[in-house]
């Protein structure tokens, strides 16, 4: 199959000088090993990704050929639009609150898991076991009968005495409710975690305990550090993915964003107008606008890691 | 100035390298069945496969049908037809196919369709734009009041019949709000397209008007959203929260979780309720605005059968469509799943054969009398977003107080007229 | 199942005393009751499915805090058959792609991250930074174009526009994982391979893969799963029933203009979770085990 054209081989591959052979001899390791990833970007990924990027300034129904609006999109996105600023609000209240408080989950779990206790697979299993049950339809109703007005929740509260509001269709708590959800599927960082935790060589901890460092200051001195580019990668990763989140979302609203918009993520009103309102275009515009976000986003966390992140090499 | 790229040419050549290798390769599909994509549960696939294999073994080419629910249903059916791989039979939705026929992804049937013998003139209107058929309905639907028998009989009620008002649903509120049993009458309707359509029409006026403007001014949405305010107020519909937990879905809906005993809904929606609600359940109408006014109704086709503008055989294609609804034998098996059946042989042939709620719901359609009005012209481009993002969300904000039925009722029609002006420009 | 606790506990002066013994013991008796408090939060949920999996249709959505206890498996069998074709065809069709996934992202991610951590090559920073910026974009946009590109490589209505891409490490996710772990092992090794002879190709099968199991097993567990979650792919690419997957089999059984199957949905929903939960268990053991290998050889 001729998809890959010749497209992966670098440009000082020329044969000729003893000075390009040499710097061929250097890079072309690294061009080799990432052969298969220049494959795939130039013959999968580059295409539709510039497309989007057209499409973004045009008016684009699906149904029939776009066509070139210029700027006209990212003016109305700007200037002319409740619902962008609702989604973007309610995009980043999810960000903010549940980025954290799963990580935090997740490393609090992870180094409790740590410490080889007894039981430590089956812990792992029950911590992952929401994690896969990510994209279900029955999630949906399974949430909707835990914080429905007369829900389970409620009725477990009304055990105290306390009338909770119906949660899932209030619009002051019903993002609250996703981000429950997002939490409460802690399980791949949690792994993510571990396995950091447990690449970390013995032999240091053995070394400090000789020398006299007590658990803690191993904990402080030793994981901690080793662990930051996992924990780099745990923040970054669930950054963009929370604000990219879309399933949740769509399918315990049904595709609404209700009550009032409130649950309306960014890539949720993307979908919409994509779909069913036969605005690719505009949907084109929005999505890279976010990600222009996340990419300013993610360059300034990748500057500032030199400060924490403590990489071996 | 616009510029108009052709779509394939522009999308290939963004992905410049792919398209050189592809040019050397050319996709070999191979049609030789026709291709149907419907959307539906488990149920409504028994029924249609059987139809399929029926038409099968009746000698006729074969077909490979797929079916999604209706969330996944649209996004899948206009990817392929951006891909410009849409099916042959495609089922369509009164709300999208002005959309869809308009821009050619499907085709006109004037010329292929053939002899549907006695087709109901209102249902084959209905699956006209601009004047060229473009779907055959393959049901009629009214719109309906839902109403839990048990549960009005349990306080001492009847369930209205079509004769009745709101001021009847006022007199079912006080009912309700005395027995105390944590039931309402009815639930928040101030949010339902058809609903609002309804009340409309019985004073005269429409959602839309044939040109694609709104059909109703500012003041009458006002008053909408302070009717239903004041039933709020007073007890007798569900509050916003209660309402909210609404999401479009059956199992979601107040009859269903037992919050209210009205809802509006649809005809052929009794027999989904039913199955999922313990009590028992039948249908009304809507609520007269006063005694004696009608017009409100119409017989919608629930939804059509269309034929994809890129269909290799759009003849073939027709005539599946064409034994879909006027062969006896398949709308025994079809029943009244997809609505009523317009073609008026096949509708006598199935009654017998009926079961109790379809017969409810076959009763409803057919005696609706004086309920009915003219139909409407095909709903505008952007009619369903004025719908999802527009009505729902400020009807919400209504009902929880963030803003006033005033400001609720102006912005409704100002951010409408918007809409649909750029839509429709 | 002995777990490598005593690895852990470390020869100190302190061990010996007992009111540390003590002390140790009683923290872990709290962290056992704050984990078996955090369990039943978390499967709560899941325990509710699976109770109402066992329950007759009518009885779902009436049910209290406990879930009360009938045993009516007969959703489980109406769900399995539910339609023409059956949950054994689309359990294979999952397996078969989970599987084809798995083997192409752990080679190709692996060889990418090995090239952005270890190797230098001129434009390595910039490659990274385009690879990254693939995880931004949301796929809804770049959904049409990705058809259109497939339809014309005659790839629609067959497994290949799920699986090729992971030959070709598109999943960013795992490559920057990857590079992450990649670049927590020590140079050294890498430097004393080198004066041993060893090439490029060597250092990445004989040291960093064998050094990199617990991440590998990872981004394997991993890899499984979300394929096996996936719908919106299968949604868009797959047109015949017989090779719909298990997760786009499970949403055709709540439509929502029509009858629904709320007791087959959450019987197959159960269902769907064990080839994955049992994968997992069964990879989890790497993880452990894996513990074995790494570490500086002395």
């Amino acid at each position: 199959m001729t998809v890959h054209a010749a497209d992966a081989a670098p440009q000082d591959a020329a044969s000729g000088t003893s000075k390009w052979s040499r710097a061929w001899q250097n890079h072309a390791p690294g061009y080799l090993f990432l052969l298969p990833w220049f494959i795939g970007f130039f013959g999968l990924t580059i295409g539709p990704i510039i497309s989007s990027f057209y499409l973004s300034f045009t008016d684009f129904d699906l149904l029939t050929s776009p066509e070139w609006i210029g700027l006209a999109n990212y003016e109305r996105m700007f200037t002319n639009d409740r619902a962008f600023a609702t989604s973007m609000r309610v995009t980043f209240t999810f960000v903010l609150f549940s980025v954290p408080l799963k990580l935090a989950f997740a490393l609090a779990i992870a180094i409790l898991l740590n410490r080889g206790m007894k039981g430590l697979p089956l812990y792992r299993a029950v911590f992952y076991l929401p994690s896969l049950l990510g994209a279900s339809v029955a999630i949906a109703i399974l949430w909707r009968q835990l914080f429905a007005g007369d829900g389970l929740v409620n009725q477990f509260l009304s055990i105290f005495g306390i009338v909770g509001p119906s949660w899932i269709s209030n619009p002051n708590y019903s993002l609250w409710t996703l981000i429950v959800l997002s939490v409460w599927q802690f399980g791949s960082p949690m792994i993510i975690f571990l396995a950091g935790l447990r690449q970390i060589p013995q032999d240091m901890y053995e070394a400090a305990s000789l020398d006299g460092a007590s658990k803690w200051r191993q904990f402080w001195k030793i994981t901690l550090p080793l662990l930051t580019p996992v924990v780099f990668f745990n923040a970054i990763i669930q950054t963009i993915e929370a604000f990219k989140s879309f399933t949740p979302a769509f399918i315990i609203s049904n595709g609404t964003g209700s009550p009032i918009n409130s649950t309306l993520f960014y890539t949720l009103y993307l979908y919409n107008e994509a779909f069913s309102y036969f605005r690719m275009g505009y949907a084109s515009a929005l999505a890279w606008f976010l990600l222009l976000l996340i990419a300013c986003f993610t360059a300034f966390s990748f500057l500032t890691s030199k400060y924490w992140v403590h990489y071996d090499d | 100035m616009t510029i108009r790229l052709g779509r394939r040419q522009f999308l290939m050549g963004s992905s410049a390298l792919a398209a050189a290798a592809a040019a050397g390769i050319s996709p070999a599909f191979a049609q030789s069945a026709l291709r149907l994509i419907f959307w539906g549960g488990q149920a409504r696939a028994d029924r249609t496969y059987a139809v399929t294999d029926l038409y099968e073994a009746a000698g006729n080419p074969g077909l490979e049908a797929e079916f999604l629910s209706w969330n996944d249903y649209w996004p899948k059916l206009a990817t392929q037809t951006a891909g410009g791989t849409a099916p042959d039979i495609i089922q369509m939705d009164y709300r999208y196919i002005v959309e869809y026929a308009t821009r050619n992804a499907i085709a006109p049937l004037d010329d292929v369709i053939g002899d549907l013998g006695e087709f109901d003139a209102d249902q084959l209107e209905g699956g006209k734009v601009d004047g060229q058929l473009y779907g055959i309905s393959l049901g009629a639907n009214s719109v309906a009041t839902l109403a839990n028998k048990k549960a009005i009989e349990e306080i001492g009620e009847t369930v209205p019949d079509n004769s009745w008002t709101y001021a009847d649903l006022e007199r079912l509120g006080e009912a309700f709000k005395s027995a105390g049993n944590g039931m309402v009458a009815f639930s928040d309707g101030s949010g339902t397209e058809p609903m609002l359509d309804n009340w409309l029409r019985q004073r005269g006026l429409a959602l839309y008007t044939a040109d694609n403007k709104l059909g109703f001014t500012a003041d009458d949405a006002v008053e909408w959203f302070q009717m239903w305010n004041g039933f709020r107020e007073k007890g007798y519909i569900v509050d916003a929260e209660t309402q909210a937990l609404d999401t479009g879905t059956p199992e979601s809906s107040m009859v269903a979780t037992k919050k209210a005993a009205m809802m509006p809904s649809n005809s052929n929606q009794l027999v989904i309720h039913q199955s999922i609600n313990d009590d028992e359940l039948t249908i009304t109408s809507y609520p007269r605005i006063a005694p004696g006014v009608g017009g409100g109704h119409y017989r919608k086709p629930s939804m059509f059968f269309s034929v994809g503008g890129s269909s290799a055989d759009p003849a073939a294609a027709a005539a599946f469509i064409n034994f879909f609804v006027t062969n006896p034998e398949a709308g025994a098996i079809l029943g009244v799943e997809r609505g009523i059946p317009c073609n008026s042989a096949v509708r006598e042939a199935i009654t017998p054969t009926l079961d109790e709620q379809s017969q409810i719901a076959l009763n409803f359609v057919a005696n609706l009398g004086d309920l009915v009005g003219a139909l409407p012209p095909s709903p505008p481009a952007a009619a369903g977003e004025i719908d999802l993002n527009l009505l729902r969300v400020i009807s919400q904000e209504v009902a929880f107080g963030a803003r006033s039925a005033e400001d609720g009722g102006k912005a409704f029609v100002e951010e409408a007229t918007a809409i649909l002006a750029r839509a429709n420009a | 199942m002995t777990i490598d606790a005593p690895k852990l506990t470390v020869v100190t002066g302190a061990e010996n005393d007992p009111r540390a013994r003590l002390r140790k013991r009683m923290f872990s008796v709290l962290a056992h009751a704050l984990l078996i408090g955090a369990s039943i939060l978390m499967l709560y949920p899941l325990l509710w499915l699976l109770a109402a999996s066992f329950k007759p249709e009518n009885e779902i959505f009436t049910s209290g805090i406990w879930p009360s206890l009938s045993w009516d498996i007969d959703s489980y069998f109406r769900g399995w058959n539910a339609m023409r074709v059956s949950f054994t065809v689309f359990f294979m069709n999952s397996f078969v792609i989970a599987f084809l996934c798995v083997v192409g992202n752990l080679i190709a991610c692996s060889m990418a991250a090995y090239a952005f951590a270890r190797l230098q090559f001129k434009g390595r920073n910039f490659w990274f930074a385009m690879m990254l910026m693939t995880l931004m974009l949301p796929y809804q946009v770049t959904l049409i174009p990705q058809y259109v590109l497939f339809r014309d490589l005659g790839w629609v209505n067959t497994i290949l526009p799920l699986v090729v891409p992971k030959f070709m490490a598109v999943d960013a996710f795992f490559v920057f994982l990857m590079v992450q772990f990649f670049r927590g092992i020590p140079r050294e090794l890498d430097e004393a391979a080198m004066m041993d002879g060893a090439g490029p190709w060597r250092i990445y099968w004989k040291i960093m893969l064998p050094l990199s199991i617990p991440v590998l097993v990872t981004a394997a567990i991993f890899t499984f799963i979300w394929t096996w979650d996936d719908f919106f792919g299968p949604l868009i690419y797959l047109n015949r029933m017989q090779d719909y997957t298990v997760m786009l089999g499970l949403r055709t059984f709540v439509d929502s203009t029509g009858e629904s199957d709320f007791g087959g949905l959450f019987a197959m929903s159960v269902l769907s979770i064990v080839p994955i939960f049992v994968f997992f268990l069964l990879f989890q053991r790497l993880l452990i085990e894996g513990i074995a290998t790494t570490g500086m050889k002395r």
